[in-house]
């Protein structure tokens, strides 16, 4: 609209201030810019225009309403009488084509407003249409005639005369891209007479064709295309619905497991679409034959006819427009999936293979290359899936994780020794560049991953020496975690002020050095039971989770079951700490030491018994939801303290503050 | 005195008995009332619906004024498709019904109740005064739950005392079921509604969700224990459910036995009431295509008069208790004539 007003002042005046007056100025914010006469351009024109605009302006009062939601009675919006003399007068007064079309325009769509009640009126006593007949031929068919077309197709609307209404309506859909929007919306055939007779009116296979298309893409697609393709198999009709078959097969496969996830069903239609479809392709008659051969080609991949897609793919390759370069990539990501989908082993050859469109992916992927529409992960991530698999089958367990990192991998140490020596191997093959483009991490994030599995394992100078290899110095601790507490509270001990930061290689330096002082008989109790601590507030249970937080692991959350079951075991567990509590009771002094060093065994050994569920294989994949937490178990430690240490002050703070000992107390 | 109290409830238990064993034996010499509902926007009675309210419902109707529904932009409840009286409504037994979505007391705040409740009674009674109708009591139609349950009787309580008419709420079938879960709403009268009992189901075997004896037993056994005097309200509306490769596509109330009869477009399957589309073409605005399923729930005069037999004898004996029927407005006359009405009524 705006475009058009542009041209007509010969580009004069500037389209930002004609767009403010045509869509958002109110009738009195016109009046000021006329009168200011700040706009340059031909003065009748201007004054044609700025005439035209108020009353158009006026106009929008009865034609752009929006529904009103009030609790007070809303008056019926109706066109003013006096409204169209004015109207009637202008038009008749114009001597400009331009604005008098428009004119004409405002005054069918006055009269399809004032007549849009009157259910009961005959054709040939209505002024829409008379003033639209009238004047049709008088002016260029552009997009001013279709819209004020629209209102005519309305008025038929309106008037229950669905099958003309629905003929018009698809002459503006054909018209242009702006049209299609309004029009589509008001295509509705009520009954298969109107739908019959809709047909009849048309009056070239075009036409028909239309009508076709817009019963495709509301209702259905299929018969559409076969009705369309009987008329004019070059029709560019075809190609809408077309995509739309397809949208709608991976609609009902997405998120599923391919063609397992559809029901019977489904399974028909899809069926029936790569039936009907592939023999259009074989007639390769279109106007686009490679897009029917590569659409016949997809649907026979997603039915597991791969013999038949290959040969679909084959012959659109020849057919494919190499100057467009979104056409010619879809092609190669379809080629792609289908050359994945049947390799059944892996060797050099087909590794060579694989180079160029793995790294084209990667590029994709990374950014490198971009092409404009284009969709490819759903595709890539399916397809690496599949390479990995076959890679673990075959037992080159560093490629398959290379292309699909999984966490099992690193399980075995002995594996990521090798994914090591991969990342360091001097002279890589075209394949492993390629390959390790999709690899998540580099050498530094394996060292580290390896100082944290060895930390778990108490081994703190192979730790430190591993953590020193990759360059870091872990993450800050939000807690002391040489802290004990009766009762677990991450939250206060992260509010608690921490007198130094301490990162994750000062834990393990600490332990080093405490570890050496036991190892010399210097305080045994002390040092053991802070190494003990330590133990237990890196583990899920204490308040330094954030030690095995790392690049490898990604066990994050709240619960056992956002740890990877590959590391969940090792990040549960209390073990360790409870070999030092056990040290430090070992060396303890006094009772109430004592009664210390054993209660927080027990809260190792209450954990164990979480843990026996966290890990079980089937709750792999669970949640907290899914999974039910068995009874805790009341195993020696509580025993030991009830009957050894009941005399102590300690044994007075567990019991009030801990509600599992006291009901042990209680029970026994 | 109150030495006295658990006499008279024996004597009102006792009462209870005779009455029943009474009301089993003779059905016909019933006290309940037959009425009906308005549900479309436009009111308007043509001769054969005025015959019947005339004859079967002394011309008792429940009348929707309006809906409110929560506008999200302007984040506030409005009114809307609000009744347009194209007749003159007979009579004077005329209850105004408002339908609110649950939806409304999901987002409306409790400061916004107060206006809701103003702006709700006044509509009413403009409309009302404008149209010549006088009404002692406000029926309101919402499916609240849990989460709505307080808001909702608020609403309630406070339209009770600014409209100082009687207030009656419509009651759905959980609600009695669990009804120290969901809460019994503070009104004079509830309205059960004895439809829609079943889930909408693809699956053409399962039985007619309007209405179904199993169903229906699921909810009613605790029905003479609820806390508020029950109205009942009972389906005469069927529907079909379109249903395309195995999953429901909409429901149409439009579209029933006359157009699933026809031999050129439908064929019967081997499932009662299912129809298979054999062509592809347009009806009433609907696209069907070929092998589209049609499952036709109807409520007919046979299967009210075993609603009614079932219902009735879980219902505490009420001889003010009105039956109306849902809705006059799309009301298949050749399928229920006035006699089914006054049979059916006459089992409660």
């Amino acid at each position: 609209m705006v475009s058009d007003w542009y041209s007509y002042f010969d580009k004069k005046v500037d389209s930002g201030i004609l767009n403010h007056l045509l869509l958002k100025a109110s009738a009195a914010g016109i009046d000021s810019a006329y009168q200011s006469n700040s706009l340059k351009a031909d003065k009748k024109k201007l004054k044609a225009f700025f005439d035209y605009l108020s009353l158009a302006k006026s106009a929008e009062k009865f034609a752009a309403t929006d529904v009103m939601y009030s609790w007070e009675p809303q008056p019926a919006v109706k066109p003013p009488v006096e409204f169209e003399a004015s109207l009637v007068k202008s038009f008749k007064k114009s001597k400009d084509a331009f604005i008098k079309q428009r004119l004409w325009f405002q005054l069918v769509r006055y009269y399809y407003f004032s007549e849009k009640s009157d259910s009961t009126l005959l054709p040939e006593a209505s002024k829409t249409l008379k003033t639209f007949e009238a004047s049709k031929n008088s002016f260029p068919q552009n997009m001013m005639h279709y819209r004020t077309l629209g209102y005519v197709a309305g008025w038929h609307y309106q008037h229950k005369n669905y099958a003309v209404s629905n003929y018009l309506n698809s002459l503006c859909y054909n018209y242009s891209v702006e049209a299609k929007i309004p029009s589509e919306w008001s295509f509705h055939p009520q009954e298969e007479a109107d739908w019959n007779k809709t047909l009849t009116l048309a009056k070239t296979n075009e036409e028909r064709a239309t009508l076709w298309h817009m019963l495709g893409i509301n209702y259905d697609p299929l018969r559409a295309i076969g009705q369309i393709e009987a008329l004019d198999p070059k029709s560019d009709k075809l190609d809408l619905l077309l995509a739309r078959i397809i949208n709608i097969t991976e609609y009902h496969i997405s998120g599923g497991n391919g063609l397992s996830s559809l029901d019977s069903a489904e399974k028909r239609e899809l069926k029936q679409n790569t039936t009907a479809i592939s023999n259009i392709a074989l007639k390769n008659n279109t106007a686009k034959p490679y897009f029917w051969n590569l659409a016949a080609g997809y649907l026979n991949y997603l039915s597991h006819n791969y013999t038949a897609a290959k040969t679909f793919y084959q012959a659109a390759k020849p057919q494919l427009p190499p100057g467009d370069k979104l056409v010619m990539a879809q092609y190669q990501i379809l080629d792609w999936v289908l050359y994945v989908k049947e390799l059944k082993k892996i060797d050099p050859e087909v590794e060579a293979k694989m180079v160029a469109p793995l790294n084209w992916f990667a590029d994709l992927k990374t950014g490198k290359d971009t092409i404009s529409s284009l969709r490819f992960a759903y595709a890539l991530d399916s397809s690496l899936h599949q390479i990995a698999g076959i890679y673990k089958k075959q037992g080159e367990l560093v490629k398959a994780n290379a292309l699909e990192n999984y966490t099992d991998f690193y399980i075995q140490n002995n594996n990521i020794e090798q994914m090591k020596t991969l990342l360091q191997k001097p002279n890589k093959t075209a394949f492993e560049k390629t390959m390790l483009r999709y690899y998540p991490f580099d050498l530094q994030d394996l060292y580290y991953h390896q100082a944290q599995v060895l930390a778990y394992q108490d081994k703190i100078d192979e730790a430190i020496a591993m953590m020193t290899k990759s360059e870091s110095e872990g993450d800050k601790m939000l807690a002391n975690p040489f802290t004990m507490r009766i009762n677990d509270c991450h939250d206060c001990d992260h509010q608690r002020k921490q007198s130094k930061e301490i990162y994750s290689m000062d834990v393990l330096k600490t332990i080093q050095l405490m570890k050496s002082q036991i190892k010399k008989g210097t305080n045994v109790y002390e040092n053991a039971i802070l190494i003990a601590n330590a133990f237990y507030n890196m583990s899920f249970y204490g308040n330094s989770r954030i030690f095995y937080s790392g690049e490898v692991m990604q066990s994050g959350g709240n619960t056992p079951f956002e740890i990877p079951i590959a590391f969940r075991s090792m990040l549960l567990s209390n073990k360790i700490a409870e070999k030092y509590y056990l040290i430090a009771l070992r060396a303890a002094k006094t009772n109430e030491q004592k009664a210390r060093c054993t209660f927080m065994a027990s809260k190792c050994e209450k954990n164990e018994s979480y843990n026996l569920v966290y890990t079980k294989p089937e709750n792999s994949n669970g949640n907290e939801w899914t999974v039910t937490i068995e009874p805790v178990f009341y195993g020696a430690y509580f025993s030991i303290l009830n009957n050894e240490y009941d005399n102590t002050k300690f044994y007075q703070e567990i019991i009030k503050e801990c509600g599992y000992f006291k009901s042990y107390v209680n029970e026994h | 005195m109150s030495n006295n109290l658990p006499c008279l409830r024996h004597l009102k238990i006792i009462c209870l008995i005779s009455l029943t064993v009474f009301c089993d034996s003779c059905t016909k010499n019933s006290q309940s009332n037959t009425a009906y509902y308005y549900w479309k926007q436009n009111f308007k009675l043509n001769a054969a619906q005025t015959e019947l309210l005339e004859k079967t419902g002394n011309n008792k109707l429940y009348i929707r004024f309006f809906d409110i529904k929560w506008n999200t932009k302007t984040k506030l409840p409005y009114p809307e498709a609000i009744v347009n009286f194209q007749t003159t409504t007979p009579g004077r037994h005329i209850t105004p019904v408002i339908f609110i979505t649950n939806q409304t007391f999901e987002k409306l705040s409790p400061a916004g109740i107060d206006s809701l409740v103003r702006n709700s009674n006044q509509l009413l009674e403009q409309l009302a005064r404008k149209n010549h109708i006088v009404y002692q009591a406000i029926q309101i139609d919402c499916d609240w739950t849990l989460s709505t349950k307080a808001t909702y009787f608020s609403f309630l309580k406070q339209l009770r005392t600014i409209s100082k008419k009687k207030l009656e709420a419509t009651i759905r079938l959980h609600q009695i079921k669990y009804q120290f879960k969901t809460g019994v709403p503070p009104v004079d009268r509830g309205t059960l509604m004895f439809y829609n009992m079943g889930k909408l189901s693809a699956d053409p075997k399962t039985p007619n969700s309007i209405y179904n004896t199993k169903d229906a037993a699921a909810y009613i056994g605790t029905l003479n224990q609820y806390l508020l005097p029950l109205d009942v309200a009972l389906p005469v509306f069927s529907w079909s459910l379109q249903i395309r490769s195995g999953k429901i596509i909409q429901v149409y109330a439009k579209i029933g036995v006359a157009e699933l009869e026809n031999k050129m477009r439908y064929k019967p399957t081997v499932n009662e009431n299912v129809y298979e589309a054999i062509d592809n073409f347009f009806t009433a605005g609907v696209y069907v295509k070929t092998g589209d399923l049609f499952k036709l729930e109807e409520s007919t005069p046979q299967l009210l008069q075993q609603a009614a037999q079932q219902l009735s004898t879980h219902l505490n004996t009420d001889t003010t208790r009105t039956i109306i029927y849902y809705e006059l407005g799309n009301l298949n006359l050749s399928a229920f004539k006035a006699k089914d009405f006054q049979e059916i009524s006459a089992r409660f």
